[in-house]
């Protein structure tokens, strides 16, 4: 049964205290962003927004073609559960719209305000930073516009400038941190991957009388299993099950400790580290000299 | 003098600042390049289907359908009737008029009447719809109210204030062979003109870019051949750290330092 949505009232601010954490300055460095926002931030957001606006056709054709029909509104699960106007995929473009308008084009430099044009100000920051971080990059909005305007590429470019300032969330800045260090988001060290494995043999062993390996960073086989580290760690059933499986087709497999996560936080952080988390993953592959990579996530 | 400047410098002057402002932005969304694959689902795999999708979102709105259907219906509505007075237009430029311009003249009349409707009911859904309203900035009302202005002068022009019709043909072919000679002076149709010059000037600009920018669009023009590498034009090599690597050796020196591993 199809159940309709209720679409909500606006309540304009709802959301605007709900802001995540800030982020560490001993992840920050280990993930190459500056320890603590930039004194000249504005200057490199500034900066950094021209950059992105010539290397994503996706950005500035977007910031150009919006017609605010609307037809994006109710459909983000945002802006349906909290009623916050801003969280409307296309007010939360307008975002950074505003500050295109006034620093890159022409109408936005002469008109300023009646072109709906802004300066990047403390206030217009602080709600980057929250609505941009209230946004799941979904996508959803892209398939309701009849230009497909994805408010997502918008929401990945405005993170890209404020962490290029050293502005960033805890929550995505320490997973990636974590990634570096210990191959996976959860922050499994690599002894502790190793035990998990080996516990999960003698478990298998106990309680259904059966022998099989769960090999970790073996040179030489045919397989490298890319699970989500929550496999080995909480749902375990599914690690055993991805043995089972191997062992039934007699492949030879492996995890490696240098990346034995697929999920990719730097997804949510910028382009630099979206390539290195997956990057590794090809590293590991090349480590371990395996034919093919099974990747999960 | 403000005749010669309407109809001789203006017209000149609006179409260039059109043509050069639209060919800007599409040079500029040209050189800018895409450097991933974000293709829109369900996404074509083919050419031939990439292009199907394209003259579906151009012509019938498939998305707006599944989302909006009442802005879809009048979006569509507008979009339909002014290609028609568009058209219906064609025989003021042309000499002899060909066949179908003469067969589209009673449907473009028609067009030209009811324009307006879905024009206000776009209008109306901007000040009715609280999400709408919010969202509305000053560009938005611009471009609607302009378009009103130009089809309610357009459609008073054609039933009350009648003009004669020869004089502005006259007008219009001297227009295009860069021969223009002021017409016989009506006051609306002075104000219609102008309002269609200031809406050309103004298209670069604005908003109304969607018309062209929809074929630009790499959520819409991309395909999901998943099975062909996309390369990236701006990539960059990224550091292998290998720090991060755990070989052997480093094994026995964590689980000496580990807890564990100590002796007691």
């Amino acid at each position: 049964m199809k159940v309709p949505i209720p679409i909500p009232r606006i309540k304009i601010g709802a959301s605007q205290r709900l802001r995540c954490h800030p982020c560490k300055e001993k992840d920050m460095a280990k993930i190459d962003l500056p320890r603590e926002r930039a004194k000249d931030w504005k200057e490199v957001m500034l900066k950094k927004m021209a950059e992105v606006l010539d290397k994503y056709r996706s950005v500035r054709l977007f910031m150009d073609i919006c017609v605010k029909c609307g037809a994006c509104a109710d459909k983000c699960q945002f802006f349906l559960g909290t009623g916050d106007p801003k969280n409307m995929p296309v007010a939360r473009a307008d975002l950074f719209r505003k500050v295109y308008k006034r620093y890159f084009t022409l109408g936005g430099k002469i008109w300023g305000r009646a072109n709906e044009a802004e300066e990047l100000t403390e206030s217009v920051l602080q709600d980057w930073y929250t609505y941009f971080y209230q946004c799941s990059e979904c996508r959803r909005c892209s398939v309701f516009c009849p230009y497909g305007i994805d408010t997502a590429e918008i929401t990945i470019a405005a993170r890209e400038v404020m962490a290029a300032a050293g502005i960033a969330t805890k929550y995505v800045t320490e997973v990636v941190a974590k990634v570096y260090d210990t191959g996976n988001n959860l922050g499994i060290w690599p002894l502790a991957w190793k035990d998990n494995c080996s516990f999960l043999e003698e478990d298998l062993k106990d309680t259904e009388g059966l022998d099989l390996k769960f090999p970790v960073d073996e040179v030489g086989a045919e397989i490298l299993l890319v699970p989500p580290s929550a496999d080995n760690f909480v749902n375990t059933n599914t690690m055993i099950g991805y043995a089972k499986m191997f062992h039934a087709a007699g492949i030879s497999w492996t995890t490696s400790t240098y990346c034995n996560e697929g999920g990719n936080f730097g997804l949510f952080l910028n382009y630099a580290n979206l390539k290195k988390t997956n990057n590794r993953i090809l590293e590991a592959a090349r480590d371990l000299k395996v034919k093919k990579i099974y990747w999960g996530e | 003098m403000a005749e010669k400047f309407l109809f001789i410098l203006l017209p000149y002057l609006s179409a260039a600042v059109f043509l050069i402002g639209v060919l800007y932005r599409f040079w500029v969304w040209g050189r800018t390049p895409v450097p991933l694959r974000i293709v829109s689902t369900p996404a074509p795999r083919t050419r031939g289907g990439v292009i199907w999708r394209l003259i579906g979102d151009a012509l019938w709105f498939p998305s707006l359908f599944k989302g909006d259907r009442f802005l879809w219906a009048a979006g569509l509505a507008f979009h339909i009737l002014l290609w028609l007075v568009l058209l219906r237009h064609l025989r003021y430029f042309l000499y002899p008029i060909p066949g179908w311009v003469e067969g589209i003249q009673t449907p473009g009349l028609y067009a030209g009447y009811l324009v307006s409707i879905p024009l206000a009911l776009l209008l109306a859904r901007r000040l009715v719809d609280e999400k709408a309203l919010y969202i509305s900035i000053l560009g938005d009302y611009f471009s609607l109210f302009l378009l009103l202005a130009i089809t309610i002068s357009g459609t008073l022009l054609g039933v009350f204030f009648r003009t004669y019709l020869v004089e502005v043909k006259a007008y219009a072919l001297g227009l295009i062979h860069f021969n223009p000679a002021v017409p016989q002076a009506h006051w609306l149709f002075e104000l219609h003109f102008f309002l269609v010059m200031a809406l050309l000037a103004y298209f670069p600009f604005s908003k109304l870019m969607h018309s062209g920018g929809l074929f630009w669009s790499p959520t819409l023009n991309q395909r999901a051949n998943f099975e062909t590498q996309f390369v990236n034009p701006w990539d960059f090599p990224v550091a292998y750290n290998p720090r991060n690597l755990w070989p052997p050796e480093k094994y026995q020196q964590e689980l000496a330092e580990s807890k564990e591993g100590k002796k007691e």
